[in-house]
């Protein structure tokens, strides 16, 4: 393993059920790797086993075989504490129902990562508003979660994920809830915080528009690696004609 | 099989319901105790000597009901925070409103039934061996009371089983015209109440004025007379109210701001109390003032309890007074912690009893000064005058006339001769002990066979006996059904109010799940989030806590007329304060458990 992968994952099983009940395998040894600032797209259909390979990798879920290595830390093998540390310091993540807080103003909501760090409260402000400027919601931190669109939502979320620089940014279905403008605005933000803040990002969906802002995606079928294609120097439409095409025949 | 489904919601939180149902039976038994105590004709009768305590019992039944009512209130919300997701999704599966409504009903309704049997039965149980015990710890007598009562066990069986009909109309009501969508997803919308100064200050204002108004009519409750009491519930209700609207906001919102805030989870604490407190200040406003009036009735029951044998050692000279003692009697009298005694030789003749100088010169007549002068009730000053002195003005002595009783309940007038004189002076011949005991309560029971053996063997027409111990006895019976009331209501008051709190916090929990979830997912230590909850519940629970202890410092003002002077009631009130505040915690710590038990996310196992 060298320096530059961020996400190493060998040999991920997951088995749901007792052993002595009906048991039912939803991920049977996945193996791939992220690289340093990649943009990796996972793609899949409903019950491929896409969320519970992003809950192993978040370490929302425990995986029954395999290793999970992010950024150094082989997750399968903390506890308690250091897996709420781990979550807090080493991934950002993005959900398709926002997960704000709406008790607090887009503003806490952001800051909470810093908060839990214990970061000073001028470092955290600074912080808070780098990424509102990059994001463009400088305008917006002093509104609660109902006040906002859900684009502003997603922008407010993606915000919070990457303030404390994570060493990864995942995304479930971030684009979901989203109207395709928004969508749209999300992904290039997204794309733009890859490329400028060379953070890697791993986004799952199920919708090949998004999937095409992505340099590499993995197709997953029935808990396994189907196939796996590249952007290569293709422009997006190209890439996403791509996609379509691959979808045609993956699903066959 | 609708039925069969909903009976399966209930046994996957048997735990809920549970506490629930405890809760309710225990307010069922509290009532049923209550409603023993007041509703039985010959116990009121037998105790009530001062008109004052039927009245109080009155106003503490009408008191008890208003809080059962808002106590099954809260807990019929928190029965139905529980429930309706489960019913949104029946609903979704096509089951009609119609079918929900009744099931609904009938959870309500045999819930509350089963509540009620269970809390009656256990009410009698209860009335039967901790009121006993209570009087007994207390040394009071009360007679005829006994545990089973049937119109009391009428009365709580028609008052809960009313409350629950119309609890389970109300959410039937409340669940077929909710819409389906809402009922399934009920998370609710935290609205972001908003801050204006100026009608802020008006409200502090007001309510400022509003509670002083209210704990001047405690204060003045002499010249107020009856009227003092709902004026003060208004206005003090009234005041507190619009205090926390306009005080507690500000706060939360100006701490926000502070460095302070954006530590941790202090943020996401504050952000959760922002509307927490808003929506709760109705809840909040009531609580202080169950708070208050438990905690006043303990304070001035266990106020009477502290203050009567201070009082009663304080009256006269001697604790008892025993005539032609008998080697029993001498007997009982050397196993007292004596402080002073004295033997006389009396002979009354006519309405004359004579004393023997030469007796009183050597032990002379104990004299004290009144309360008043001695300026502490804890430690009154007794002295002894001169011979000749005494012989003007100490015969003119309460105490000293009581040594000598006449059938007619008056007064033989005392002489006192020379020893020569007294030889040969004719009439009935006895002697009198006289006996100050250091501590009246701790000497009690040995007290109160010399007393008895005393009654019998002088049996006056009344039955009297003189000393501080008959007096004590006397106040005792007089001031014992206030006392116990105190008692009683007040720990009958804590229950209910802190179920109350406690419901009304455990209904916000389905809501905090889904936040604690969110935190849990990026990344939030569980210890973080315990404190977190820790401190919002105890934030919520000491609000009231504080306004409740303000409310009792002024509205102890309200006894001092029936404790009057040299008795007062803020006479050590910090022990009883200590211990229902100890009380207090214990429910804050259950709440929080079971807070604990339904917000917290589990973590991830194979």
């Amino acid at each position: 393993m060298t320096t530059n992968t961020v996400v190493n994952v060998h040999n991920l099983e997951k088995t749901y059920g007792k052993a002595n009940e009906r048991q039912y395998k939803a991920l049977k040894g996945l193996d791939f790797t992220v690289e340093a600032g990649e943009f990796v797209g996972i793609m899949g259909a409903s019950g491929s086993g896409k969320t519970t390979l992003l809950n192993m990798l978040s370490t929302l879920d425990v995986p029954t075989k395999g290793d999970v290595v992010v950024n150094g830390h082989d997750v399968t093998k903390m506890r308690g504490n250091q897996l709420a540390d781990f979550r807090a310091q080493e991934v950002g993540f993005i959900f398709q129902d926002f997960n704000l807080l709406e008790s607090l103003t887009a503003e806490e909501n952001i800051g909470l990562p810093l908060a839990l760090k214990g970061t000073p409260s001028r470092v955290m402000d600074q912080a808070i508003h780098e990424v509102a400027e990059t994001l463009s919601i400088a305008d917006l931190l002093q509104k609660y979660p109902s006040e906002l669109s859900g684009g502003q939502k997603q922008r407010v979320a993606a915000a919070r994920a990457i303030v404390h620089r994570p060493s990864i940014l995942m995304g479930d279905e971030p684009t979901g809830a989203l109207d395709s403008t928004s969508a749209r605005e999300l992904l290039d933000l997204l794309t733009t915080i890859n490329q400028k803040q060379h953070m890697s990002v791993l986004l799952v969906t199920h919708d090949p528009f998004s999937a095409s802002f992505c340099q590499r995606i993995l197709f997953i079928k029935d808990g396994q690696i189907g196939s796996e294609i590249k952007r290569g120097e293709q422009d997006r439409s190209a890439f996403y004609q791509q996609i379509l095409n691959e979808l045609g025949t993956f699903n066959e | 099989m609708l039925g069969k489904l909903a009976l399966a919601g209930i046994k996957n939180r048997r735990r809920d319901y549970l506490v629930l149902l405890a809760g309710l039976t225990m307010s069922a038994a509290i009532f049923y105790m209550f409603a023993n105590l007041a509703t039985n004709r010959a116990f009121l009768k037998a105790n009530a000597v001062i008109n004052q305590a039927s009245l109080i019992f009155g106003f503490g039944a009408v008191l008890l009901i208003l809080i059962t009512i808002v106590y099954i209130m809260y807990a019929n919300s928190f029965l139905l925070s529980m429930r309706q997701h489960d019913y949104g999704l029946f609903m979704m599966l096509g089951a009609t409103r119609k079918r929900i409504g009744e099931l609904v009903f009938l959870e309500t309704l045999i819930l509350g039934a089963i509540a009620t049997a269970i809390g009656i039965v256990l009410g009698l149980l209860m009335s039967q061996f901790l009121v006993g015990l209570l009087l007994d710890m207390l040394g009071l007598h009360l007679a005829h009371l006994s545990a089973f009562y049937l119109p009391a066990i009428i009365a709580t069986a028609v008052l809960y089983v009313g409350l629950f009909i119309l609890a389970s109309l109300f959410n039937m009501v409340r669940l077929t015209r909710t819409t389906v969508l809402k009922l399934l997803h009920t998370d609710e919308q935290a609205n972001q109440p908003k801050i204006h100064p100026f009608r802020q200050m008006v409200a502090a204002v007001l309510g400022v004025a509003f509670l002083g108004i209210g704990y001047w009519a405690l204060a003045a409750i002499k010249t107020l007379q009856v009227a003092a009491i709902p004026l003060a519930l208004v206005t003090i209700t009234i005041g507190t109210y619009l205090l926390f609207r306009a005080t507690l906001l500000v706060i939360i919102q100006g701490l926000r701001r502070t460095k302070w805030a954006k530590r941790h989870l202090n943020g996401f604490l504050l952000g959760q109390l922002n509307f927490r407190v808003y929506n709760y200040t109705r809840m909040l406003t009531i609580v202080s003032l169950l708070f208050a009036m438990a905690l006043g009735a303990i304070t001035v029951g266990s106020g009477y309890h502290r203050q009567l044998p201070l009082m009663a050692n304080s009256i006269g000279t001697y604790t008892v007074a025993i005539h032609d003692k008998n080697t029993q009697e001498q007997a009982l009298i050397d196993q007292l912690n004596v402080k002073h005694q004295a033997t006389y030789t009396q002979k009354r003749q006519g309405k004359v009893v004579y004393y023997n100088a030469a007796e009183l010169q050597q032990q002379p007549f104990e004299l004290s000064k009144s309360a008043q002068l001695a300026k502490s009730l804890k430690h009154p000053k007794f002295y002894t005058e001169s011979l000749t002195k005494f012989k003007k003005s100490g015969v003119q002595n309460f105490d000293f006339q009581s040594l000598a009783v006449r059938k007619d309940m008056g007064f033989y007038t005392p002489k006192i001769l020379s020893a020569k004189q007294f030889a040969k002076q004719s009439g009935t011949t006895m002697t009198v002990t006289t006996v100050r005991v250091k501590d009246l309560v701790q000497d009690q029971k040995v007290l109160k066979r010399l007393n008895r053996m005393e009654v019998k063997r002088f049996a006056l027409p009344e039955q009297i006996t003189v000393g501080n111990y008959q007096s004590y006895e006397m106040m005792s019976g007089i001031f014992g059904g206030l006392e116990f009331m105190g008692y009683f209501l007040g720990i009958a008051f804590l229950a209910m109010l802190a179920s109350c709190l406690m419901f009304k916090i455990l209904s916000g929990a389905p809501g905090d799940k889904q936040r604690y979830r969110m935190l849990y997912k990026i990344g939030v230590r569980q210890s973080l989030m315990r404190r977190g909850i820790a401190k919002e519940i105890g934030i919520l629970f000491l609000i009231p806590g504080i306004m409740g202890v303000i409310d009792v410092l002024f509205g102890l003002q309200m006894f001092k007329p029936i404790m009057a002077s040299p008795m007062s009631p803020y006479l050590g009130i910090g022990s009883i304060f200590a211990i229902f505040i100890g009380l207090y915690a214990i429910y804050y710590a259950i709440t929080l458990t079971l807070y604990w038990r339904i917000v917290l996310p589990k973590a991830p196992t194979n």
